[in-house]
């Protein structure tokens, strides 16, 4: 799977392994949400 | 000069008309559109010493999943405290959840597939003081609710970061205005 795509200012590029890993650290999934009753 | 008072018959000359036109509470610093299925996005030197308080909007863009988007501060990923109370659409009954110690402001906004938006305010994101947010507009496809927040650090911020919990974000244009000191 791609990487998602991260944007800094006008810059928007692939995020690299390292960004991606700490992405997915904090918690971001690609599918899915916050976990709230809905 | 904050404000002046005009007399009648006083002739308003072009530097008066530049400076109290541009003496608005709300002042405009910048704007950054958000670009195309971007997982994050970073709007640097939004913050400055000119002013304590700011105001964000994030408008005319998309989730591609139905979730609130958070904001970071720097890169810190630690010290995020708050409550977001909300309520389902289906429901009168009022929810509720805390952060504690969350590597983010969680609720800072929301949205779907067919519209999503922010609506903060923070107060004194670059001085050594705590940073406080409150964010009114965190709108799903099924609920609604604001949230409060507090940063338990002292460091000094000149950028932010907005990140939805899932997916990415598409479109729009976040603003951001300073609140005029004097």
């Amino acid at each position: 799977m791609a990487r998602p795509n991260i944007q800094i200012d006008d810059e928007v590029r692939e995020m690299t392994e390292e960004e991606y890993e700490a992405l997915l650290a904090s918690g971001w999934t690609e599918e899915g949400s916050d976990g709230l009753a809905d | 000069m904050a404000i002046k008072t005009f007399t009648t018959g006083e002739v308003l000359t072009a530097s008066d008309t530049n400076t109290y036109l541009a003496n608005s509470g709300l002042v405009y610093i910048k704007q950054q559109t958000v670009g195309s299925a971007v997982a994050s996005v970073t709007v640097s030197d939004a913050f400055s010493a000119t002013y304590d308080n700011y105001k964000i909007i994030w408008s005319g863009g998309t989730q591609s999943n139905d979730t609130n988007n958070q904001l970071r501060l720097g890169s810190t990923t630690t010290g995020y405290y708050g409550a977001f109370v909300y309520s389902l659409y289906s429901s009168a009954t009022p929810l509720s959840v805390g952060d504690n110690n969350e590597n983010a402001f969680r609720f800072a906004g929301g949205g779907a597939s067919n519209s999503a938006a922010c609506n903060i305010e923070i107060f004194n994101p670059f001085s050594s003081y705590r940073t406080r947010l409150t964010s009114t507009n965190v709108v799903y496809s099924t609920l609604a609710g604001m949230y409060n927040g507090v940063l338990a650090d002292t460091t000094s911020y000149t950028a932010f970061t907005l990140l939805p919990s899932a997916g990415t974000l598409t479109g729009g244009i976040i603003y951001v205005y300073g609140y005029r000191k004097a």
